[in-house]
Formats: structure tokens, C-alpha cells, sequence
């Protein structure tokens, strides 16, 4: 062990020897601890509430979507369907139409978006149009298309009566109501032809790696076609979601900050009331550099208790509110009966080394200033 | 080039504190030489500059104008890293007050400069026994400096300022706190680690009786700019 690393080690063991800069000290190391407590449980909780939007993303929205790349119609998705299913193994595969109605009931009408699906054998509403419409399981409404037919009576919009078989919740993110339809009949509303737009893919054990795996099936042919991943789909939200860790992280940091710049004046008030030590300690033969070092692990040592003491609240705090379930959340307004907190322990060993950096970054201004004083001026005026 | 039996050698020495009005000139083109193996006693009133010439002779501080010689060595153009491994090889010090760190016990404090050079803590601790058995503190080295006596604190210090085997020893006042007795016992041991040790010694002190039994003694005047030699 170094003399320094040495000394570091016995000033903050000893300090509890002298009273005032053992207080000073550990209100650094309390600070600290708050900081990197507030931190951890913080980004917890919006781990949580986060895992948990990614999840329904997951289990709810396409995990890859084939689409043409000029127009809107996909040239032979017969042959496209089979060369993915082919090449892809194990994965949910549906030829998809979609387009806007308008949906009407006894009571009302409104645009609604269709989603005509190889996989649908019967007529489902999202919770948005049934509320919208006022109908329910069991009940009849009317889809209308834009499209018109000729009729004796003249032109005519296509239209389509269907009983709903069932109210499913909506696709993540979708804020206007739809209507799922076989894809057979929403050929016929929106195209009168049999017409695919799209491949929609899911493959549960590797979500978001699908539209990479896509690619690499199609090969040279995904030149023709344009393969969105569930990243592509959804990117605002995660965007949205990653933007909103970075400036939670930023913005609790700053607790962070200020308990640095108090461990700084701590730093420069050990240095200031060992100035006759380290006089002593320069005159036995401690190089400046080691002085520089001494101060600097005494900062590093503060910082690390005083993080890891944070962070083993932080994540105790964090876990136990997860687990018991002690802030419960409004039922029907989210799909979990409590607060979700989520302990990343890469979050946790990042905000450790961020409040590390501050305290090295908080001492280093006392350690030059310890290491630029010539001895004598510690002993001078003593 | 100083001759090589000197350990010390000073020449064209100034050195002030402060600036324009405020400024003094405590030691103005000081002539100082001491030869190895003796002991001598620095002697002159308060404030004649005797601590500021130990610690410019020490390399704690950095003369105005002069040179300074240590052992032929010159030393003016060290850095500080260099300055800090001279001091921590070749010269002991002995202050006025025991400067021992109060977080080490008597133990780690005599063993710091060893471990300074970079000596394992073993080599280190079994050299510091050694040393405060010859201070007569053997059975002292786990209490801290403030469960140590004035006396024992000081011969703390010294076998400290011994740990190296420095070729010179600088005693800046080093009885100026304790009692006749305690004074006469620390004057004592470092007479005898002197002669055994075969170091050389300058000590600063007001005690006449003391510097009488040095080799030679540096009187200091208050002009700071005569220095006479007894």
C-alpha cells in the first residue's frame, strides 16, 4: 500500500478523532448519499413505469412490418410470405390492409381506422371506437368506405355490416378508434381487389431483433420493399422515453452536483486544518504528486462510501417499494395495481461512477493547491 | 565546488517575506558552512531568521537569491519532486513541536518516511521498532501521539527524523516545549544518535548550556546579515 493511500485511508478512519472535520465530513458523505439515494430510486421508478410501456409495446404492436417500398400495394406477397416464413422459422406472419372508414352504429358515426388481417376471422373493435359508438360485444355496426360502386340507384359506398365478436384494447400509441376486420373483407371495402399493403410480423423470444432478421432473409430483395423494426415503428416513443431517462438523470443529478461542491469546501477545510501535517509530511519527503494523490483519494474516499451507502438505500428502497407494493396506482387507469420500480444494475453502477467522477472532480481543486504550497508556509506561523 | 568535507554549504544567501512596503528582509548575503560529522547550534534572538535558514538548508523553502550546496550537491535547480526525495533520503528534521500525525500511532509515524521511500510496511515497522527501542519507547508504539508525554512525543519525533539514516539532522527548537528534565534527556539522545549514527547535526535553540555542547556554534544577529562562528 502507498503512503498516501496509506495516510488517505487513516485520515478518514481517524477523522473521527477530531470532531469538527469528522461532522464536516460526514455531512459530505450524507449528501452524497442523498444524492446517489434520490437518483437510484428515481430512475427505478421510471425504469419501471418504462419496462412496463416496452412490455405492452412488445406484447401488443408488430414486431417487424414489410412494406412497399413505391406505392402501396406489395407486388407478390404470396411468394414474400412464404420466403419469410421460410427463412424466419417460428414466427406469427399476417398479409395486412388498412385504410379509414367511416364506422356507424345505431346511435352514431365516426372515422375509425380499418385493419384488414389474414389472422382476423371476425369483426373486433378497440375500446376507443366501442366507446365512441356506445356498442359492445354482440352488437352491429356498419363500416362505410370512401370507395362507391355503381348501383341502379347510381353510385354507391361500399359498405359492410358485421356483428362485433369482440373489444380488444388499443394498438400502443393509437389514440383514434379501429375496427379489425378478415382481410378478405376489408379488401373489398378499400380496394375491391385483393390487394396486400403490408407484412405484419411478431416473433416473441426476439422482438427487436425481428427487423434485422427480416433483412437478412430478404436479402437482395429487401431493396424492393422497405422492412421497418419494432424500433422503426415505435421510435418517437422510445425516443421519447430515452430522452425522458437522460434529462431525469440530468436534472436529479444536480443534487449530485451540489453535494460535490459541498464535499469540496470539505476538502479545503481538511487542507487548510492539516496545513501543518501536510508541511510535516512534505518535509519528511512526500513528493508533491503523492500530496496531490493524498487529497484526491481522501475526495475519492469520501465519494465512495458516501455512494455506495446511497446506492445500497437506493436500491433497497427501491426493491422494497416493489415488492410490497406500498404506492398504489388507480385502477383502470394503468395495467399495474402499484408503482413499478425496476433496479437496472447498470443505472446504479452508472450513477456510482458519476458521483466518483464529482467527488475526484471536487478534490482536485484543494489537492493542487495542497501540492503547489511550499512546506515552510505550513510551519511558518505555527 | 564546495569542498567535499562539507555537508552544507551556503553562499550569497537572501531571503524575504513579503512585498514593496510591506516587505522584510530576514537573512540578506548569508555565508553558511557546516562540516560533516559535527554538530552545531544556530543560536540569535526571535526573528533573526534562525527557522527560515533550517528550512532553506532543509529544502522546505526556497532562498530569495544564494546557493546551496548539500553534501555537493547542488541543489537550486531541483524540482520539487526532487527536492521532496533529497529531503526524504538524506535529511531528518526535528521541530519545535512534536508534528507528529495524530491519526498514526507512534508506530506508523516513525515508519512514514520508510514507507514514503516505498519500503513494505513490514521492513518499514520492523525498522521503526527498532528506532523507538533506541528512543526507549518500545513499548509505546500502538498509542497515539495524544496518549504520549511531551517528552515522549518529542523522542517520537526523533527516531522519526532517524528512519532514514540521513546523513543530516535539523533540529529546529527541538526542546523549546518541554521541561530542564525532558530538555536535557531529548539534548542527550540526540548527542548520542548523533555520535552513533555519524550524521551531521544543526540544531536552532535558545538554550546557551545546549549550544555550548555542540561542536560549533552560529550566532545569528539581529541584523541577520552577520553570522558569527564560536
Amino acid at each position: 500500500m502507498s503512503a498516501e493511500l496509506h495516510l488517505a485511508r487513516r485520515y478518514l478512519l481517524g477523522l473521527r478523532r477530531r470532531t469538527h472535520v469528522a461532522t464536516v465530513t460526514l455531512i459530505s458523505m450524507v449528501g452524497l448519499a442523498l444524492g446517489v439515494l434520490a437518483l437510484v430510486v428515481t430512475l427505478s421508478l421510471l425504469e419501471g413505469f418504462q419496462a412496463s410501456i416496452r412490455q405492452e409495446i412488445v406484447a401488443r404492436a408488430t414486431h417487424a412490418r414489410v412494406t412497399p417500398v413505391v406505392g402501396r400495394r406489395l407486388t407478390d406477397p404470396k411468394k414474400l410470405a412464404s420466403v419469410l416464413q421460410e427463412g424466419l422459422g417460428e414466427v406469427e406472419l399476417v398479409e395486412v390492409v388498412r385504410g379509414t372508414c367511416l364506422v356507424s352504429s345505431f346511435s352514431d358515426a365516426v372515422p375509425a381506422s380499418v385493419i384488414g388481417r389474414s389472422d382476423a376471422l371476425d369483426v373486433g373493435v378497440d375500446r376507443i371506437l366501442a366507446n365512441r359508438l356506445q356498442v359492445g360485444r354482440g352488437e352491429k355496426i356498419s363500416v362505410i368506405s370512401p370507395r362507391q360502386r355503381l348501383t341502379a340507384m347510381g353510385p354507391l359506398p361500399v359498405r359492410v355490416r358485421a356483428e362485433i365478436a369482440s373489444v380488444q384494447a388499443p394498438e400502443p400509441g393509437s389514440e383514434e378508434g379501429s375496427v379489425r376486420l378478415p382481410l378478405e373483407i376489408a379488401q373489398r371495402l378499400l380496394w375491391g381487389d385483393t390487394v396486400v399493403e403490408a407484412i405484419e410480423l411478431r416473433d416473441t423470444s426476439d422482438p427487436w431483433r425481428l427487423g434485422a432478421r427480416v433483412r437478412a432473409v430478404l436479402g437482395p430483395e429487401a431493396d424492393t420493399v422497405r422492412v421497418d423494426s419494432l424500433e422503426d415503428l415505435h421510435r418517437p416513443l422510445l425516443l421519447a422515453l430515452a430522452m425522458e431517462r437522460v434529462m431525469i438523470f440530468v436534472a436529479v443529478g444536480l443534487m449530485l452536483v451540489v453535494a460535490s461542491l459541498n464535499l469540496l469546501c470539505n476538502v479545503a477545510m481538511v487542507a487548510a486544518e492539516k496545513r501543518v501535517d501536510l508541511a510535516v509530511l512534505a518535509g519528511i519527503g512526500l513528493p508533491p504528486k503523492a500530496l496531490r494523490r493524498l487529497f484526491l483519494l481522501l475526495g475519492v474516499g469520501i465519494g465512495l462510501v458516501g455512494s455506495t451507502v446511497g446506492a445500497v438505500l437506493g436500491v433497497g428502497t427501491s426493491l422494497l417499494l416493489d415488492e410490497s407494493g406500498a404506492l398504489p396506482l388507480p385502477r383502470g387507469v394503468f395495467s399495474f395495481s402499484s408503482v413499478p420500480f425496476r433496479v437496472e444494475p447498470t443505472t446504479v453502477a452508472l450513477v456510482m461512477v458519476v458521483a466518483l467522477a464529482l467527488a475526484a472532480a471536487a478534490s482536485w481543486l484543494p489537492s493542487r493547491m495542497v501540492a503547489r504550497r511550499e512546506p515552510a508556509e505550513g510551519l511558518r506561523y505555527e | 565546488m564546495s569542498d567535499l568535507a562539507q555537508m552544507v554549504s551556503l553562499t550569497g544567501l537572501s531571503k524575504g517575506f513579503g512585498a514593496d512596503d510591506t516587505r522584510v528582509e530576514v537573512l540578506r548575503d548569508l555565508d553558511f558552512e557546516v562540516e560533516k560529522g559535527k554538530m552545531v547550534a544556530v543560536v540569535g534572538p526571535s526573528g533573526v531568521g534562525k527557522s527560515t535558514l533550517l528550512h532553506i538548508i532543509g529544502l522546505l523553502d526556497r532562498p530569495d537569491d544564494g546557493n546551496l550546496e548539500l553534501d555537493g550537491l547542488e541543489v537550486r535547480s531541483l524540482d520539487g519532486e526532487a527536492r521532496a526525495r533529497l529531503r526524504n533520503r538524506m535529511i531528518g528534521f526535528v521541530f519545535q513541536h512534536h508534528y507528529l500525525l495524530d491519526e498514526l500511532d507512534a508506530l506508523d509515524n516513525v515508519a512514514l518516511p520508510l514507507r514514503i521511500a516505498g519500503r513494505g510496511t513490514a521492513v518499514a515497522r520492523a525498522r521503526a521498532r527498532e528506532l523507538l527501542e533506541a528512543v526507549a519507547l518500545s513499548d509505546r508504539g500502538h498509542h497515539f501521539p495524544d496518549q504520549l508525554s511531551g517528552g515522549e512525543q518529542q523522542r517520537v519525533a526523533v527516531a522519526r527524523a532517524l528512519a532514514m539514516e540521513p546523513e543530516l539532522l535539523l533540529a529546529d527548537e527541538p526542546t523549546g516545549n518541554l521541561d530542564r528534565a525532558n530538555s536535557e534527556a531529548i539534548f542527550s539522545l540526540v548527542c548520542e544518535l548523533h555520535l552513533m549514527a555519524g550524521l551531521t547535526s544543526i540544531i536552532v535553540t535558545h538554550d546557551e548550556e545546549m549550544a555550548r555542547k555542540c561542536d560549533g556554534i552560529f550566532r545569528l544577529a539581529p541584523a541577520g546579515e552577520t553570522f558569527e562562528h564560536v
